[in-house]
């Protein structure tokens, strides 16, 4: 009996067992096997770069980082303010001119006095969610670039509005925008026409494709229609009379500025859509951006692959070693001479070219020490900018030469020209002797400032030390890690650092040269420059304005202002399994003709 | 006990408390947020350092804003209230969302370290202590030595550069391995078992010839039938394995004169070997769960076998019959992966270099439970072996002088003296207690390892929490770095208080007050 | 409730412990000629010893020239590879070669060492003498002295070493200090593991008869302390102080190599390897001369230590090959 139960229980209990085991089984299998991965096609094209991505929108200024323009160059909702794109108005060729962009429309100049220019979109043209591209959306961009409904006016020094609303917040400014009207929109609702106050050098740039209008309506809770209404009713705004804001403009807005900075992919789709030839489709916190084919894109650029995956790989020899490993199929690293011999150890094939942007070496005009300009010219006497040049530069890019002036690079035209106006080249070499003429037996005391952290600038700053104590000088170091924010406060007497060029427009000649210019750290001031600083700001004539630039580079450096060093050197590498890849020296870097890659057989 | 454990937790939160409280001030001061945006476009500048100030609290002072920030980090107390604030980056990303994310890689890397860590080390420390002035011994010791004093990065590079692309171009090549490389790994594989082994020289050499040759011919084998393109274990390596796995088990835990528990470990080992190919349908439909399910449910059923078979001494049974056919489903499982790696290494975006040297995982890889599991390994194994390495050598060198010292003990002369097996008097004598020390060195180890997972993710590119904090550190970006000192600290305090118990319970001169 | 047992560092052997006591020397005669006894250790000192001597002299230190031609910050013509030769035996101008911009890399390397060594015996030194201090004074007290320091200890042990360094050593960098005030801050931080040794020892020591006599004899606590309990608790001191300067010249290159130990222009080993990584296929020496270094220097650091260890706890070796072989010879036996 007792037998009998105890085997009746442990039966009993093990059909349960079995049963439970059966219902967790059920429970926590998968659907089947996919049999492997999920590759398309027509492949994947992965690239390692430097740095995140933080936001879909560049424009902004927390946004306006390298990688998150290589986004939005892709994807092709940079507007006027992130600039070229393959969704936009505008891409730059190898030479960075200006090359209008047909997949999205025209734009032409129809008038000089007033400027006006009149875009026009291609008919048909869909955003990514399938919705119309129409001029209400040129528009929006127009609205966002031209601060048009602005009334703010901002506190010196703490930046925040005392008065009045800031709707959008740009990462570049609306210098030419800004002095136009309310714009016409044609009958067919496809074409935009821009009226300037005043003539504009760079109306070229003005790419109005930002953002789409449906989005941005959607997120501040009303219909297209409703928005454009509001962007057309609204008067514009002024400082000096601020009104109260407008809440559907402040809300689109709000969004605009902070709604597409993200850490994680966004479970919002309506942020990812784009006008170019890629989407974004995937992303992977801190590792991986993955770009697939835009369905509704009709242009031509449309790649030969499915998808590009961008992997972010700070470290230099890991993009090495994951490049050569087969990880990803090119990479575009900082630029070093080590990189570039690692590369070609390992056989891998390396695209050098120069970076649009350069070092130099600045004078403080605010300093005393620099008050005579013999010993301005003294000190440039000593730099030693060949050898510094062959030390740094030579070793990644060994057919770079001295550059020789502050605002042209010798892919421009204009080079020679302003080289042979500006004298610079006479400086190549140090002339200890002449600059202990100019000194006369004085041994002023030189405080230079650079950044500690960069390894380019230290060995500048050594190699200038090593030579100006030869002419008399006595070299402080006053470099810093915190140098960015010891720039504009002047307790140096010369600085060293770079500046970086969009590679089209003229905006930083007023930032830099003139006086009180927001990037004039130097505090130089000459009213002659401050006259045609302004001139070319107004000059629409591309030979004149030229001219402008040669006179005004060679101005500053009658002034001794101080001495362009060298052009950064860039490099991209691939392993060979992709091929197309071509040097580009701006921003956009290594993406810039991923619309004509294809994977190598 | 219970009061005990209530004034642990008490002094820990106080503790926890303290901590952070230094480290925020310290880190507050170490540099200014704001450098990033100092000198940049100066249209912008004020207006962006006025919004970051405001949106962290820039204004008020480091020792005030700690306690705003602890006011957000106690919500993440409440629990399901999902409503943790552990303040936004320089980004303005909130650091509560990308903590975890963080933390899934890191924690992976250092558990797995760690584990492997203490097994490996606490195995060739009892070996060398065993075999003390043996060659081997002597080897090990300075290997440990060597490792101690060599920086993690320097390992880091040196397995990128050998091991990853070494293996991938042997993989790419055809696998096939030279002679010569097979004839000295077959030499080293027989000196080593030569000495664990150990006895008279007659036994010495026949140790030798047997494991060398032996070593020789599986490699050639291997070699020869492109085992490395197509790895698995094949139910020959299976029955093998099992079998070995079962002997290797009984010797022990209660040593092969137990035949109740050497039955318990032959069932068990014949059971996996059943499920070896009863399970092949379910592999392909499993999920990690299932997986795990499996597994624990077979270990219950090696402790069922051992309670049935066990007789008058179950504990050693059931202990025979569980870790025999949890051993064996390990070996099982590895079988399956070993299968899909095919398919892995040949998938298009691998393109045959499995190893890899950057991140956690492929980007965009999709797969079953085998492929994703194999996808990890691949990226992990190398992080992972930099990682454990350094605290490899500590605890060998713990567990070679903890037995040293505990064999020297009156205690173990004593159960010599009255005749226990040496076996008896190694594995239930002297390793409990030897275990004891090794208990406080997981506790500081697992911080130590925390802190060497900085360098390690930083040299491989992958993006867990001590890439956070040394690239967060770097732009004085306060939050995520505390976010990280909140997790390092909670799980360097558990693992103190987790040595603490385990202590009590290996030791019980140790009373838990 | 807390738990201080340590077996690498084990215990004080009581003195009449030891078989070698009745010759009647001195302990500290006992443990020198015990530490002479073991080659390795000595060797290792000796090195240790001559390569400090040698980097200090070959480029200086501080007022005093160096006998070395070039100086580590200035620039020279670029000649590249190291222009060391060992058969025949010729320096050469560079003999470790030269780094990007053309600067002696022995000179760099060299003074290098000598920051790495700095921060090594600071951190080595202060820490203990810290962490000595406070274990000493928590362990004698006991009672709610040894419970605050205990948890103040606590409180800075829960922070890994390179997380609270690298902070540290991002003060000391952004505002522009040098290596002294970086090995300072960084001893400040690393004294909690010999604190506790310490106090474990104190803890045990107090309760024994010298003690008692002392106090009997009305003897102050804090000559009990210095004269009485410390001299016999100087064998772990000793021992963990070698094992911190060890792991701090590891600390130092860590935090270096993420950027946050010692910064350019000045140099240290683990710097010139960050610096340097991205040299180690393509100009190897200049990765694997501050490399050899780094792992040299910690290596016979260890190897001192680990002599100290054996001089100043015989016991570990008193396990005979004749009683090994007893238990090899069971196992094969048995199995």
């Amino acid at each position: 009996m007792t037998n009998t139960n105890r085997w009746a229980r442990r039966s009993a209990a093990a059909v349960a067992a079995a049963g439970v085991t059966a219902l967790v089984l059920a429970g926590c299998t998968t659907g089947g096997t996919e049999g492997g991965d999920d590759a398309a096609e027509g492949g994947t094209i992965t690239v390692a770069v430097t740095n995140e991505v933080t936001s879909l929108n560049g424009s902004t200024p927390q946004g306006n980082l390298d990688t998150n323009g290589m986004v939005g160059y892709l994807t092709g909702t940079t507007g006027s303010s992130g600039g070229a794109s393959l969704g936009g108005f505008y891409t730059l060729d190898e030479e960075f001119n200006i090359v209008h962009n047909d997949n999205i429309g025209t734009y032409e100049k129809t008038a000089d006095d007033p400027l006006t220019v009149e875009y026009k979109l291609n008919d048909g043209l869909k955003w990514s969610d399938g919705e119309d591209i129409t001029a209400d959306d040129l528009l929006v961009g127009w609205a966002i670039g031209s601060g048009y409904y602005n009334d703010a006016t901002l506190d010196e020094a703490t930046g925040e509005p005392t008065s009045g609303t800031q709707y959008f917040q740009l990462a570049g400014s609306t210098d030419g925008l800004d002095t136009t009207a309310m714009p016409e929109i044609s009958e067919d609702g496809l074409g935009l026409t821009l009226v300037y106050g005043e003539p504009f050098v760079d109306w070229e740039l003005g790419n109005l494709l930002d953002k789409p209008a449906h989005v941005l309506a959607e997120q501040a809770g009303v219909t297209e229609e409703e928005f454009i209404q509001v962007l057309m009713d609204t008067p514009k705004g002024d400082p000096a009379n601020p009104v109260e804001p407008n809440e559907t403009l402040k809300a689109a807005a709000d969004f605009w500025n902070t709604g597409y900075d993200f850490t994680s992919m966004p479970t919002d789709e309506s942020l990812l859509v784009a006008s170019g030839p890629f989407i974004m489709s995937d992303y992977t916190p801190n590792q991986s951006m993955t770009f697939s084919k835009n369905p509704e894109y009709t242009g031509e650029d449309v790649p030969a692959y499915d998808e590009l995956v961008l992997r972010f790989v700070p470290d230099a020899n890991a993009q090495v070693t994951a490049l050569q490993n087969g990880e990803v199929n090119a990479i575009y690293p900082q630029a070093s001479a080590d990189t570039l011999t690692a590369l070609e150890n390992a056989n891998q094939t390396v695209i050098e070219g120069d970076q649009l942007s350069y070092d130099h070496l600045d004078l403080n005009f605010g300093s005393e020490v620099f008050a005579d300009a013999n010993v301005r010219e003294a000190f440039l006497k000593t730099i030693p900018r060949q050898q510094i040049l062959e030390s740094i530069i030579t070793p990644i890019n060994p057919s770079a030469e001295v550059l020789n002036s502050q605002i042209f690079v010798p892919a421009n035209t204009e080079y020679t020209d302003a080289v042979a106006a500006s004298g610079y080249d006479a400086y190549a070499e140090p002339d200890i002797e002449g600059a202990k003429e100019l000194l006369a037996g004085a041994t002023p005391t030189i405080r230079i400032l650079y950044n500690t952290d960069n390894p380019n600038r230290v060995d500048s700053f050594q190699a200038i030390q090593a030579s100006a104590t030869e002419a008399g000088f006595i070299i402080e170091d006053a470099g810093s890690p915190d140098w960015s924010s010891l720039l504009p406060g002047g307790e140096y007497d010369a600085s060293i650092f770079g500046w970086i060029s969009p590679g089209a427009g003229n905006s930083a000649l007023a930032q830099i040269f003139k006086t009180a210019g927001g990037g004039n750290y130097n505090k130089y001031s000459n009213a002659e420059v401050d006259e045609m600083v302004d001139a070319a700001q107004t000059e629409l004539d591309p030979e004149a304005l030229g001219q402008l630039k040669v006179q005004i580079d060679a101005a500053t450096a009658a002034d001794f202002y101080g001495l362009p060093l060298f052009q950064s050197p860039g490099l991209f590498a691939t392993n060979g399994t992709v091929d197309g890849i071509e040097f580009f020296g701006n921003q956009t870097g290594i993406v810039w003709n991923a619309q004509d890659w294809t994977i190598a057989e | 006990m219970a009061s005990f454990i209530l004034r642990r937790i008490a002094v820990s939160v106080l503790i926890l408390l303290a901590a952070s409280f230094i480290m925020y001030v310290l880190a507050a001061n170490s540099g200014d947020p704001l450098r990033d945006l100092r000198g940049g476009n100066p249209a912008t500048e004020a207006q962006l350092i006025a919004a970051r100030t405001a949106a962290l609290d820039l204004d008020v002072p480091a020792p005030l804003r700690w306690f705003l920030w602890l006011g957000g980090a106690a919500q993440c107390l409440i629990p399901f209230a999902n409503s943790c604030d552990l303040g936004l980056t320089l980004n303005n990303a909130e650091v509560a969302t990308i903590l975890p994310s963080a933390m899934l890689s890191t924690l992976q890397l250092v558990t797995v370290a760690t584990l492997s860590a203490i097994l490996l080390g606490v195995v060739v420390g009892i070996v060398t202590a065993l075999r003390q002035y043996s060659g081997f011994d002597l080897t090990i010791t300075f290997v440990s030595f060597f490792l101690f004093s060599l920086p993690s990065f320097l390992v880091a590079v040196l397995l990128k550069e050998f091991i990853a692309i070494g293996f991938n171009n042997f993989l790419q090549q055809g696998g096939a391995i030279p002679a010569v490389t097979v004839i000295v790994i077959a030499i080293v594989a027989g000196l080593i078992w030569q000495v664990l082994i150990g006895g008279p020289l007659r036994r010495r050499l026949t140790v030798f010839a047997i494991s060398a040759v032996a070593t020789g011919v599986v490699l050639g084998y291997m070699a020869v039938s492109e085992w490395f393109q197509n790895p698995g274990l094949g139910p020959v390596g299976i029955l093998v394995g099992v079998a070995v796995v079962a002997i290797v088990t009984t010797l022990l835990v209660s040593g092969l004169g137990n035949r109740r528990a050497l039955t318990t470990a032959g069932i068990s080992a014949a059971l996996a070997f059943v499920a070896y190919f009863a399970l092949q349908g379910l592999f392909d439909i499993s999920s990690v769960w299932t997986l795990l399910f499996v597994f624990l449910a077979t270990v219950v059923v090696g402790l069922a076998i051992g309670w049935l078979l066990g007789g008058p001494d179950r504990g050693q049974s059931m202990r025979a019959g569980a870790i025999t056919i949890g051993v064996s489903m390990v070996l099982v499982f590895l079988d399956r992966f070993m299968q899909s790696w095919p398919d892995y290494v040949n998938s298009s975006r691998i393109n045959g270099r499995p190893i890899a040297t950057i991140g956690s995982q492929t980007p965009g890889f999709n797969g079953d439970v085998w492929l994703t599991g194999i996808d990890s390994f691949t990226h992990l194994l190398l992080p992972t072996i930099a990682l454990l390495l350094i605290s490899f050598a500590q605890y060998t060198r713990y567990a070679r002088a903890g037995l040293l010292e505990v064999l020297n003990q009156d205690y173990i002369r004593t159960a010599r003296a009255k005749g226990l097996p040496e076996r008896t008097v190694v594995m239930r004598h002297a390793f409990r207690n030897m275990l004891i020390p090794i208990a406080t060195i997981v506790a500081t180890d697992v911080g130590a390892l925390l802190g060497g997972a900085v360098i390690t993710e930083r040299v491989f590119a992958i993006s867990g929490m001590g890439n956070l904090f040394a690239t967060s550190l770097g732009r004085t970006d306060l939050n995520p770095v505390m976010g990280y000192f909140l997790v390092i600290a909670i799980v360097a305090i558990t693992f103190n208080f987790l040595a603490d118990l385990a202590y009590a319970a290996l030791d019980p001169r140790v009373r838990v007050r | 409730m807390s738990v201080n047992i340590q077996l690498g560092v084990p215990t004080q052997p009581e003195p009449e412990d030891r078989p070698d006591a009745v010759v009647g020397k001195s302990q500290g005669r006992l443990i020198f000629e015990r530490f002479l006894q073991n080659r390795i250790s000595v060797v290792s000192l000796v090195l240790f010893v001559l390569v400090i001597v040698f980097a200090f002299s070959a480029t200086g230190f501080g007022p005093i020239p160096g006998w070395w031609k070039h100086s580590f910050t200035s620039l020279n013509a670029q000649a590249g590879a190291p222009s060391l030769s060992l058969w025949p035996f010729s320096l050469g101008d560079h003999p470790f070669g030269q780094n990007r911009i053309g600067v002696d890399y022995f000179a760099l390397v060299m003074r290098g060492i000598q920051n790495s060594v700095i921060v090594m015996l600071v951190i080595g030194g202060l820490g203990t003498v810290v962490g000595t201090v406070i274990g000493a004074i928590a362990g004698y007290y006991r009672g709610w002295v040894d419970a605050v320091l205990m948890r103040i200890t606590d409180v800075f042990i829960v922070i890994p070493a390179i997380v609270i360094g690298a902070v540290v050593g991002q003060t000391a960098g952004s505002s522009g200090l040098g290596v002294w005030v970086l090995s300072i801050l960084l001893a400040l931080v690393s004294w909690m593991s010999i604190a506790r040794l310490v106090r474990a020892e104190f803890l045990s020591l107090r309760e024994r008869e010298f003690v008692e006599a002392a106090r009997v004899a009305g003897a102050s606590d804090m000559r009990i302390i210095f004269k009485h309990i410390l001299p016999n608790a100087v064998g772990v001191v000793i021992v963990s102080a070698t094992l911190l300067a060890a792991s701090a010249i590891l600390l130092e290159t860590g935090l270096s190599y993420l950027g946050y130990g010692i910064r350019p222009p000045e140099s240290s080993l683990g710097l010139l390897i960050s610096d340097n990584q991205s040299a180690f296929s393509t100009r190897p020496w200049l990765y694997w001369w501050p490399a050899l270094f780094i792992v040299g220097l910690a290596l016979l650091v260890n190897f001192v230590g680990d002599g100290l260890r054996d001089a100043f706890d015989p016991r570990q070796k008193r396990f005979k090959r004749r009683k090994m072989r007893e238990i090899t010879d069971t196992v094969a036996k048995r199995s």
